[in-house]
């Protein structure tokens, strides 16, 4: 009885509409009336180039994920837990988790807009001859959204590693400075050892952010271009159901990305058993 | 003896050296984390004529943008919406949690799994089937429409949770209050709500940064702008005014302050949810 809202609340919004889901991303569907195909629409949609566009893209953000995770792990590494004013510095590294990707992307445009912040630094340093204006290519808008992405994680990986940090025994370093460890040592024979579970972990939240959690940083950065540029698998869903009114098609997309994020939530749980 | 073995430089020039490289390094990352919001608030408190020119202030923006979208209006939306899916969360995931940790029926296991799994569900994969369900259950352009999908999306991960806290508490405190002649709806209210207070806090804190930068079940479910929250509006803000930088910025500065108040007042249940998956 106790269950039962929960069941409920779950069951009818998400469990029973990735059930639908599966099922239309057999069928041509517009929304009201749909038809069987069986497993052509997956060829189909494999057949598109725009598709694998896409999934090229996909690829492409998950290059972004072992800076997404060097920069703050770095970080971390000095920062360590008895830096004064660590405390600060996580505040201030954290903040933009707690901000609208939407607001993220208005400021990003005017990062990475020809007339904007990041061509004004080039000015600023005798680069002014080149203008790399990364919004109007396919390929460099597509970097602009990768480092705005790194951006915004880095305060969450950040937190993640220095939850490690603190469960490295301290004993472990002043041994290893006794012994004339440098930092450089410390840091790839001893903390990067310890804090595999933790790393391990970053790069899945990392991964299923990059998947799932761009939407409204695409929507207004760049709305998915120019051409597919910028069009990831979760933005390619959305196009399709909204823009082109193709529901079974976003539908059969929409497995694909159910099934990219279960594999990954797959891995969690069996790294999570590995440990115990 | 032994520290002055363990640190040949002692407090040398190179140890101060290097802190001070540190901090130089920490005071470039925080400059390039926190100039996003300068650069919104010094240009939000300017004309558009004075964004070109570079200098100067002015409300002029201010009032523009209050002209320009329902501000009060997509506030309060934000608010409502945010605050109802909160406690729908917090209603379904502890009492889900107390009988998934406690009272353990026959097949509880099986619908813990399913609930659990439902967290493997991005909303973009079931987005087409969810419009035109609510669609059909006449739940578009009202805000509990847009209530009731955070909810869903939010309950899963939030019972898992509040499941792994119930299941921490010894099962001793249970039978004792069952000896006392409690029935498990008390132990519930006068027991097991008060002690999950901070996980709850956790839940609550990162489901009101979610919902309030949420876009997308926004966007698609509530297509009436008097009824659609603040981060809504500003990305959907009309075309002809996005050229007004000085009011994008304003816009952006009013709809990132509610949940960075929230954040800065509650950072520490939301760092502790963060890491709550990984640490025993």
């Amino acid at each position: 009885m106790f269950t039962l809202p929960v069941v409920t609340l779950v069951g009818i919004l998400l469990l029973y509409p990735i059930a639908q889901t599966v099922y239309h991303s057999f069928t041509v569907w517009d929304g009201i009336t749909s038809h069987w195909v069986g497993t052509a629409t997956y060829s189909q949609l494999f057949a598109k180039p725009e598709f694998v566009q896409v999934l090229e893209n996909n690829a492409l953000l998950v290059l972004s994920i072992p800076v997404a995770i060097a920069f703050p792990l770095g970080v971390a590494f000095l920062i360590q837990s008895k830096l004064r004013g660590w405390r600060f510095f996580r505040s201030v590294f954290f903040l933009p988790t707690a901000v609208s990707w939407v607001v993220i992307a208005y400021v990003g445009i005017r990062f990475f807009a020809d007339d904007g912040i990041l061509q004004h630094l080039l000015n600023g340093v005798g680069l002014g001859f080149w203008h790399p204006n990364m919004l109007s290519n396919e390929r460099s808008a597509l970097i602009a959204v990768m480092i705005t992405f790194v951006w915004s994680m880095f305060g969450t990986n950040l937190i993640i590693f220095l939850a490690g940090m603190a469960t490295v025994d301290q004993e472990l370093y002043d041994a290893a400075r006794v012994d004339g460890a440098g930092s450089f040592t410390v840091l790839t024979k001893i903390t990067i050892p310890l804090l595999r579970r933790f790393i391990q972990f970053a790069f899945i939240v990392t991964l299923i952010a990059a998947f799932t959690a761009l939407f409204s940083l695409i929507f207004v950065m760049t709305s998915g271009g120019p051409g597919y540029g910028t069009t990831t698998l979760e933005f390619f869903i959305y196009e399709q159901a909204f823009q082109t009114g193709d529901f079974g098609l976003a539908s059969t997309a929409g497995v694909i990305l159910f099934l990219a994020v279960a594999a990954v939530g797959l891995m969690q749980l069996r790294f999570f058993k590995g440990e115990d | 003896m032994v520290e002055l073995r363990a640190e040949p430089e002692g407090r040398g020039w190179r140890h101060y050296g290097s802190r001070a490289v540190v901090y130089a390094l920490l005071a470039l990352i925080t400059v390039v984390m926190l100039y996003p919001f300068y650069y919104m608030g010094i240009n939000s408190v300017r004309s558009l004529d004075q964004y070109y020119a570079g200098h100067g202030f002015s409300l002029a923006s201010w009032r523009n943008l209050f002209h320009t979208l329902p501000i009060g209006r997509q506030l309060l939306n934000s608010t409502i919406i945010t605050l109802s899916a909160i406690a729908i969360i917090l209603a379904v995931s502890t009492t889900g949690g107390y009988a998934f940790a406690v009272l353990r029926y026959r097949a509880s296991r099986l619908v813990f799994v399913a609930i659990v799994a439902a967290m493997m569900v991005p909303i973009q994969s079931i987005i087409a089937p969810e419009f035109v369900n609510l669609a059909h259950w006449g739940f578009i352009n009202h805000r509990y429409g847009a209530i009731l999908v955070y909810a869903a999306l939010g309950a899963p991960f939030a019972t898992f949770l509040m499941t792994v806290y119930f299941q921490r508490i010894p099962v001793d405190v249970v039978e004792a209050a069952l000896i006392d002649g409690l029935g498990y709806g008390r132990i519930f209210f006068r027991i097991m709500l008060p002690l999950a207070v901070p996980a709850m806090a956790t839940i609550a804190v990162l489901q009101f940064i979610f919902v309030w930068d949420d876009l997308l079940v926004g966007l698609l479910f509530l297509q009436n702008p008097d009824v659609r929250p603040i981060t809504v509006g500003l990305a959907t803000i009309p075309s002809q005014h996005l050229l007004d930088i000085p009011l994008l910025m304003a816009g952006s500065l009013i709809s990132a302050l509610p949940a960075v108040i929230v954040y800065l007042l509650f950072q520490r249940y939301l760092m502790s949810g963060l890491t709550m998956g990984i640490s025993k």
